[in-house]
């Protein structure tokens, strides 16, 4: 980035704007690039702390289209697909490297489950293979395949490196002159017949229309327009370690653990698994010994040479959990204008570039895609349910 | 003597040498290529806290060589570098990118040339290698409870710990080194008397020590046995695995962090913490260069060229405020410096064969910190300095002494210690 | 010394004038100036936007440096008082995994 680019605002939130979008993470700035790309930048995106504070920041970098439902395995396609040309787009390496995803089956039930999933994924051109665990090996060598009984590998999944997806859409919108503040927090919105009257401690600010893209903090954000969101946040916690030189390809992951482990790009081994945890509806982001322990004995019984690799850093993010697994979008009954967009359950960074557009495209005047119908915060009161099931971490 | 093999060469050791001393004497002075640019990397700290010395020892990757001790037949090689961590040809991107290279924005106009570039900065990325082999299974983890513990056994820990066990109290000092005395160890007007005699204080006070023992961290959620209160302290117990401790009462005197100066080439083999030049002085009995230059004001610099200039050293002064320091020369070692006069219009060079730089150590307050104590930022006291009330409490539980407060050097750390000792054996009987 | 370790001292390397801030990172002073221009600068921030403080000493020989350097700069209007250190996360040593293989099993629950 050059000298004299356009920065952050630091004084105060300009008095009206058509959009507001409340949350500065990956999936508030996506959104905003997408609509400044369209000619829409009478934009303000608010953000309580520093740019990648949150999720955007804290999670594995992975970005996959394995996935068990169809809406989720198209939507990633296309997520993939803007990946690659993020750099390009927006002048900001990424360092997406497209080595795969190897999930790994420990049970028959997981296997079946994983055929399933194999299968619908190849009927939507996905090219993810079933394989046996020797086969496993030929993609990771050191692995050692004990108990598992078959794994399932998408070569054109990949892992990038999150930060700078933030400071790319965030460049590319403020160049545009969308505004963008950090260390704004919104303390309350008022509804009325303009639109939304956004407190922020920056000042207030008139939005026609508002999007909440706060992640696990999305609940509050949404009680003040009088919404309640079924959303949960759980706590995940990470690791990464020292830099080795290059020897892993994919990310692989256990489905029964939710274990996983990718190398990055500067050459640590970033993992992560799922402990057991107190959910009592706060963010938590404190790091544990249990983790380090629960995550060690999985992760050294399955790559054994790993035992002296030194850990360096751990820390945690949330997972913004929905009843369904499904995201929360579009805008709640009785609020038009206000529109939802959380609920990942700890994918939002890699439905990010496919949803902004997505959004953009509608709020813009475009076509509605499908998944604002399908995610509609209604649906939980029409009880249907089509859960994903390939969650992990 | 020990003999280890470095490279294919059998290397003499002393006995109590840790691997990069026994790789200084050996005149080893590359120890390893940096990540990004390839410099030539060698000696900082030599107390395991800069990342500067990580060498391929026994076959695992990025271990601190100034941490490991020699043993015979200890395999040591260099990593992250080829054809060889002398002659590295990666170092071309040190020469390619002399302002230095902003990788977010490299080559991102042509998405196929950035797939390219992205493949080769993945391969020549990373330090060391996957290790050879898995490490042989480690003892069970041990589980203490003490009434009082000290983290970090320098000046004021030992101190604290003298006044607490001449109380009456239990106390377990814990220290990351292989031999206690913390800064003393690097101090010429201290040394191995001073240290020793602090140790067998605390010891005759009752006293146990723990060393080669790092606390990786203060835990608030992970309870140290069912039905026992959330909160205890990891520690690594080198060769010995993982111990879970709790206390009473938790006192923090973990020091602090030797600091680099900011020139061009700051980071030269050849210039070295000035508590580094000490530590090779008083532990090892090595006279770092025979024309030092020490980089520095304050009374430790003052203290540390006398020692070196009474040790036969030809010792340059150069206080780095009025006269500045602008870039340390040479090729793989340093040989020489520039530095700007007050006044003055041109750099002036001086030539040496060591830069010795004595910056105020910063605060090590990250344990401090995650157990509940707050920090400010005092540039005059080296860093972000512990806060503490008038008897050293920093959070319910917690004190805290010592240059972790603000850098005072060892006689006060010492002294604080003392008084921080009597004040948390005083709330034990104060207690009803 | 041997004569092959006599060879090698000094002899080759040549280094192209950077000051380094994080020896770990290799970043340099430009790259914390680059970040202050663009707007992150906070201890946070520009360990984000440079890598500072991300390698394996954690920021114990640069974080103290890019927070002075902070204050020092003068429309950062940085006071000491205003600049925090980032999260202080463990392991504050790097450890190795196999420590804590041994120990797993033996987590227990914390009082309710």
């Amino acid at each position: 980035m050059k000298k004299g680019q356009a920065c952050p605002t630091t004084g105060p939130v300009k008095p009206r704007c058509e959009i507001a979008i409340v949350g500065g993470g990956v999936m508030g700035l996506s959104i905003a690039y997408q609509l400044a790309k369209r000619g829409l930048t009478d934009v303000v995106v608010l953000e309580s702390g520093y740019l990648s504070q949150g999720a955007s920041g804290r999670n594995g970098g992975g970005v996959r289209m394995q996935w068990s439902t169809e809406l989720n395995i198209a939507l990633m396609q296309e997520s993939i697909e803007l990946c690659g040309s993020f750099a390009q787009e927006t002048g900001v390496n990424v360092w997406f490297r497209q080595g795969g995803y190897l999930f790994l089956a420990r049970t028959e039930v997981e296997r079946e489950k994983m055929e399933r999933n194999v299968a619908l994924q190849n009927r939507h051109g996905v090219p993810t293979r079933m394989l046996d665990a020797a086969s496993a090996r030929d993609i990771v060598p050191e692995l050692d395949v004990t108990g598992i009984v078959c794994a399932c590998y998408n070569p054109k999944d990949g892992v990038l490196f999150p930060w700078p997806f933030l400071w790319g859409y965030a460049h590319q919108a403020l160049r545009r002159g969308v505004a963008v503040h950090l260390d704004t927090a919104v303390t309350a919105i008022e509804r009325g017949a303009d639109g939304f009257l956004v407190h922020t401690s920056k000042g207030p600010v008139v939005a026609q229309r508002v999007i909440a893209t706060a992640g696990a903090w999305s609940p509050a954000i949404a009680r003040m327009v009088g919404v309640t969101l079924p959303t949960v946040p759980h706590r995940h916690e990470i690791l990464s370690t020292e830099p080795l030189k290059p020897w892993l390809t994919p990310m692989v992951s256990v489905l029964s653990s939710g274990l996983y482990f990718s190398q990055s790009m500067r050459g640590e081994i970033v993992t992560g698994i799922t402990v057991e945890d107190q959910h009592d509806g706060r963010v938590k982001l404190g790091s544990r010994l249990k983790f380090l322990t629960t995550l060690a004995r999985e992760l050294v019984a399955l790559v054994p040479r790993l035992g002296g690799v030194k850990i360096v850093r751990q820390w945690a993010g949330p997972y913004d959990m929905s009843p369904d697994g499904r995201p929360i979008l579009g805008e709640p009954p009785g609020v038009p204008g206000f529109h939802l967009c959380s609920g990942f359950v700890g994918h939002g960074f890699m439905m990010a570039p496919v949803i902004g557009k997505l959004y953009a495209e509608w709020l813009t005047g475009g076509s509605r895609h499908e998944v604002f119908e399908h995610c509609r915060l209604a649906r939980f009161a029409e009880g249907r349910v089509e859960s994903e099931e390939m969650i992990i971490g | 003597m020990t003999v280890i093999r470095f490279e294919g060469d059998e290397l003499e050791a002393h006995p109590d040498d840790n691997v990069a001393v026994a790789l200084y004497r050996a005149g080893v002075r590359t120890l390893s290529r940096s990540i990004k640019y390839h410099r030539p990397r060698g000696i900082f700290c030599l107390a395991g806290h800069c990342g500067a010395c990580l060498m391929r020892i026994d076959g695992q990757p990025n271990v601190k060589a100034c941490r490991t001790p020699c043993r015979d037949g200890l395999v040591v090689e260099r990593q992250n570098a080829f054809p060889s961590a002398d002659l590295d040809a990666l170092a071309a991107a040190d020469f390619f990118f002399p302002r230095g290279m902003d990788h977010h924005t490299l080559m991102t106009g042509n998405r196929a040339l950035n797939v390219v570039m992205q493949k080769v900065v993945r391969q020549i990325g990373g330090l060391g290698r996957l290790p050879d082999q898995p490490v042989a299974t480690l003892p069970a983890p041990r589980r203490r409870h003490v009434e009082v513990v000290v983290v970090g056994a320098g000046p004021a820990g030992l101190a604290a710990a003298t006044a607490l066990g001449r109380a009456g109290r239990q106390v377990l000092l814990v220290d990351e080194q292989d031999r206690p005395g913390g800064s003393y160890l690097a101090d010429p007007r201290f040394g191995l008397a001073a240290a020793d005699r602090a140790v067998q204080c605390a010891r005759a006070a009752g006293a146990e020590i723990l060393r080669d023992a790092a606390v990786l961290a203060w835990y608030p959620e992970d309870a140290p046995a069912t039905g026992a209160p959330p909160g205890l302290l990891a520690v690594h117990v080198h060769g010995q695995g993982l111990l879970r401790l709790t206390a009473e009462r938790y006192l923090y005197a973990t020091g602090a962090y030797d600091q680099n100066a900011l020139f061009a080439d700051n980071d030269r083999p050849g210039v070295l913490a000035a508590r580094a030049v000490g530590r090779l002085l008083v532990q090892h009995g090595i006279v770092a260069g025979r024309r030092p230059v020490v980089l520095g004001a304050g009374p430790y610099a003052r203290a540390l060229a006398e020692a070196l200039q009474g040790a036969g050293a030809e010792v340059i002064r150069v206080d780095g405020v009025a006269t500045r320091i602008l870039a340390a020369r040479g090729r793989s070692w340093v040989n020489g410096i520039e530095v700007l006069d007050p006044g003055g219009a041109k750099p002036r060079r001086i030539s040496c064969d060591m830069v010795v730089v004595a910056a105020l150590p910063a605060p090590a307050s990250e344990l401090p910190r995650q157990h509940g104590a707050g920090v400010t930022l005092r540039p005059e006291a080296g860093g972000f300095a512990c806060i503490v009330g008038g008897t050293g409490e920093a959070a319910r539980g917690v004190w805290a002494c010592g240059d972790v407060t603000g850098f005072v050097g060892p006689a006060a750390a010492a002294w604080q210690g003392t008084a921080v000792g009597e004040a948390v054996a005083r709330t034990f009987v104060d207690q009803p | 010394m041997s004569d092959k370790a006599a060879a090698m001292s000094g002899k080759t390397a040549v280094m192209s004038g950077k000051t380094i801030i994080c020896r770990c990172e290799d970043v340099t002073l430009d790259d914390v100036h680059c970040s202050f221009e663009l707007g992150y600068a906070t201890v946070e921030e520009v360990k984000r936007y440079t890598g500072l403080g991300t390698g394996p000493c954690q920021g114990k020989e640069c974080m103290v440096l890019a927070a002075r350097l902070i204050v020092s700069v003068a429309h950062l209007g940085g006071a000491p008082a205003t600049v925090a250190p980032f999260t202080a996360r463990p392991p504050l040593e790097s450890a190795p995994l196999a420590i804590f293989v041994a120990a797993a099993g033996d987590d227990e629950d914390p009082a309710r």
